[in-house]
């Protein structure tokens, strides 16, 4: 094994590809059910979820994390199995392979929180062990009346499933063709190589197979790929594809159909065949992987780019005044005005480039749903059907990972409480199956709305108003105001799956006072509840320290803050006449400290001459430190700082408002500004006890 | 300067056999994400040293290393297998198509260096380089 720690530094870029690797487990995994429920096969999905979890094991082995060595190890020899049995999978397996994708899932989990990976459980292990050795049943294959052109298609070197699409391909009339492209240096200079030949490709027609062959390609070239693929493009546009010459197009359509028993059915594995293991290059896969032209990038150096933006439009500022000064000077500025204009679109297109850069499509955010709804169709015993329709909406990713928990639990509360049992459903009228929609539309205010409609029984306010020991309310409004007191539930007891989680006063909490949204419900007995949430589409994030004053919390940016100092009341030297206003000292130099809870009004005067806080933030205010005295640090943390938007509220030296999770609105203060009141009224006034006002 | 391909579907994986290989001197890296691409770089650029995984998503590490033993020009290329499949049956069938060295992960950095080098240090430099000279 692996010495600890030889490879810890790639724990964070091992997170992250094994997190997308599980996210394409997941899909291939309900795809391949979603097929073993039909009687069908999905011999790529199958192969798919083989190689993620055979990545997955690799990479789990490098930074010595045994628990996901261990799961992966098993899942991967059951799939193997299934691999070579042309994606045959029992239905049996499926639910251990789902529990063990939630398994891994929780340990990288934990491992993202700087927790140790916890043992894999060994029941499930247990399970997952059994699963290797079962023989599937091989549906026989189709004999076709169409056969290849065994020499141009390479036949020998075609895998049986190949084979048998190539043929299915041209049975359903879609021309089956091998397309060779020669690369060379001059061509992969100019960005046209093998894999972007294979993307070029791959949107004119599915390709099959791909075969490097040496020494044999037209123009002296030592190496051709070959393509092999089912088609409905003509050749010159294939052909323009691969950059033409020297580059040739083939049918692979036999000249005259043969007899069908040249399609011998598939080779099942048989005992023997699973004892010896398969090697790599039998499980060839002819896709591109997916996700090819992604690239994934920390949030924080996408906020490195915007703190950079942030300084140059803080320059073209600097710089419109030092026109304006030259225009009131009578220089010529005509052009200069011209280019400035200019330069400040130019930053706004900057900005909303890189904001783009930062949204996420919600089709991707929601991609867990589906497995957490199949869960909920087991553990509750409900026949659902869950409609994603997101379109291309984006988000921030910022509001998409504080939304995701609301959605969860919407979801959730609509299959455990909203639907009906099939027997219920169908003796109300309904489709014993119930269903869950899902849909997102960019709203033109930069909002994101998103509704999740039920087709359930309904909310039952008067249950409601029981329990809340409230009476009745008559609106929509009034009674989701009941269904988001914190602690409210209509249940005897909690049941398993909505039970612990959050309660509606989560979601609303997340959704108005986090995200700064909206949350409105509709609901109509017997017939179903839909909740619509509005957010924005970005929000700003801010690292902040929280400290208390006068009894409140208050937050203050990481970034304006140069230092936090403790303060000693004695050392404090208070020159007669200042009124409260100190001076403390910090590496041999006078600072002024200014009392926050005077500043803010907190207290009277009178209490507030001798009173001091223990702690000072040190913020620079035209060059020169102030402190800030405050009774308690809370610690740092990142919020949501939501801009205070009404004219009345919005005061200098204060940024906005947050919530830090208590449910209370805390502002957020910008002390900078704050300061900058203090000394805009100069000495005079600190000396008159006036400042603070 | 030794130029040296690594071969693996895993950014990560790549990632880790480059910080294993850094500290021989000078070497310099390339990297490729699936065997057709190892191919296509194999023959339009000479290197010194080629790791590559077996497993892959187009086509897999054997049959990259059956390619290159049936090049003129590359069949002195050291080649170091370097997979999840340990087992015995994989590593005779690598060795046989042709593959100089085959290590199972995890490996140590250690290890891989250390294979590297007794192939690097043994081996005539750069063929394609050589080949118009000689």
């Amino acid at each position: 094994m692996t010495a600890p720690g030889e490879f810890a530094e790639f724990l964070p870029a091992y997170l992250a590809e094994v997190d997308e690797l599980l996210a394409s487990a997941q899909r291939d995994l309900l795809a391949v059910e979603e097929a073993v429920r039909r009687g069908a096969l999905q011999p790529r999905a199958v192969r798919e979820l083989f190689r993620a979890l055979h990545t997955i094991k690799g990479l789990s082995a490098m930074v010595d994390v045994e628990p996901i060595v261990s799961l992966a190890h098993w899942m991967e020899a059951s799939l193997r199995v299934a691999d070579q049995a042309g994606g045959r999978l029992p239905e049996s397996s499926v639910e251990p392979l789902v529990e063990g994708l939630r398994a891994i899932e929780q340990r990288v989990r934990q491992l993202g929180a700087g927790k140790p990976a916890s043992p894999a459980p060994a029941n499930l292990l247990e399970r997952l062990e059994a699963l290797g050795p079962q023989v599937v049943d091989a549906a026989p294959r189709k004999a076709r009346a169409v056969v290849l052109d065994a020499e141009a298609a390479f036949a020998s070197r075609l895998a049986p499933s190949e084979r048998e699409q190539l043929e299915g391909g041209l049975a359903d009339g879609q021309r089956a063709v091998r397309l060779d492209f020669v690369p060379s240096a001059e061509r992969a200079a100019k960005g046209l190589n093998i894999n972007t030949v294979r993307e070029g490709v791959a949107r004119h027609g599915d390709i099959v197979k791909v075969l490097p062959l040496s020494g044999a390609a037209a123009g002296g070239a030592s190496l051709a790929f070959a393509l092999l693929l089912l088609t409905s493009a003509e050749d010159a546009v294939l052909l323009d594809v691969v950059g033409g010459a020297p580059a040739t197009v083939r049918s692979l359509a036999a000249a005259a159909p043969v007899a069908p028993d040249a399609a011998s059915p598939a080779p099942v594995p048989t005992d023997s065949a699973l004892g010896t293991p398969v090697f790599e290059e039998e499980l060839e896969e002819p896709e591109v992987r997916r996700g090819g032209g992604l690239l994934r990038v920390e949030v924080s150096r996408l906020d490195e780019a915007m703190e950079w933006l942030a300084a140059l439009v803080v320059n073209r500022s600097r710089l419109t005044r030092a026109v304006a000064a030259l225009t009131a000077a009578g220089a010529p500025t005509r052009e200069l005005a011209t280019i400035l204009q200019e330069n400040g679109r130019q930053l706004r297109d900057l900005r909303s480039a890189i904001l783009r850069l930062r949204m996420v499509r919600m089709g991707d955010v929601l991609e867990r749903l589906p497995l957490l709804v199949r869960g909920l169709r087991r553990t509750t015993g409900k026949a659902v059907r869950l409609e994603l329709e997101v379109g291309d909406a984006e988000l921030d990713k910022a509001v998409a990972d504080r939304l995701m928990p609301a959605l969860v639990h919407l979801v959730r509360n609509a299959v455990d409480h909203a639907l009906e049992l099939p027997e219920e459903r169908v003796s109300a009228g309904k489709p014993p199956e119930g269903l869950v929609r899902l849909g997102c539309h960019a709203r033109s205010s930069g909002q994101l709305e998103i509704t999740l409609r039920d087709d359930g029984r309904g909310v039952d306010a008067k249950a409601v108003a029981k329990a809340a020991n409230a009476p009745v309310p008559e609106s929509a409004d009034g009674l989701l105001d009941l269904l988001c007191r914190p602690g409210l539930s209509t249940r005897q007891e909690a049941t398993r799956t909505s039970g612990r989680g959050m309660g509606m006063d989560i979601v609303r909490r997340i959704v108005v006072e986090q995200l700064g949204g909206e949350l409105r419900m509709e609901t109509r007995k017997g017939v179903g509840t839909t909740f619509t949430l509005r957010v924005p589409l970005t929000v700003t994030l801010v690292d902040a320290i929280v400290f208390e004053c006068a009894g409140l919390k208050y937050a203050v940016a990481v970034g304006t803050v140069e230092e936090l100092i403790d303060v000693d009341a004695l050392k404090v030297v208070r020159p007669a006449g200042a009124d409260g206003l100190g001076l403390v000292e910090r590496r041999g130099a006078a600072v002024p400290l200014v009392s926050l809870e005077r500043l803010l009004e907190r207290t009277a005067p009178a209490q507030a001459a001798g009173a001091c806080g223990t702690k000072a933030l040190i913020v620079r205010q035209r060059g020169e430190p102030v402190a800030f005295a405050v009774d308690r640090l809370l610690g740092q943390q990142e919020i949501v700082l939501r801009p205070l938007e009404d004219p009345l509220v919005r005061v200098p030296g204060v940024a906005g408002a947050t919530d830090l999770g208590d449910g209370q609105p805390t502002l957020v203060l910008d002390l900078g500004a704050l300061g900058a009141a203090r000394v805009g009224r100069g000495v005079g006034a600190a000396q008159s006890g006036g400042w603070a006002s | 300067m030794p130029e040296v391909l690594v071969v693996d579907d895993s950014k990560v994986m790549r990632e880790m056999v480059v910080a294993c290989l850094r500290p021989y001197p000078d070497s310099r890296f390339t990297q490729a994400s699936s065997g057709l691409e190892a191919i296509e770089q194999l023959t339009l650029k000479a290197y010194d040293l080629l790791v590559l995984d077996l497993n892959m998503p187009d086509i897999g590490g054997i049959e990259v290393v059956e390619f290159v033993r049936g090049q003129d020009q590359l069949r002195s290329l050291p080649i170091i297998i370097v997979t999840t499949r340990g087992d015995e049956a994989s590593r005779e069938r690598a060795l046989q198509a042709g593959a100089s060295l085959f290590m199972t992960k995890p490996f140590t950095p250690d290890s891989l260096q250390g294979a590297a080098r007794s192939l690097l240090e043994k081996a005539p430099a750069k063929a394609l380089d050589e080949a118009p000279r000689g």
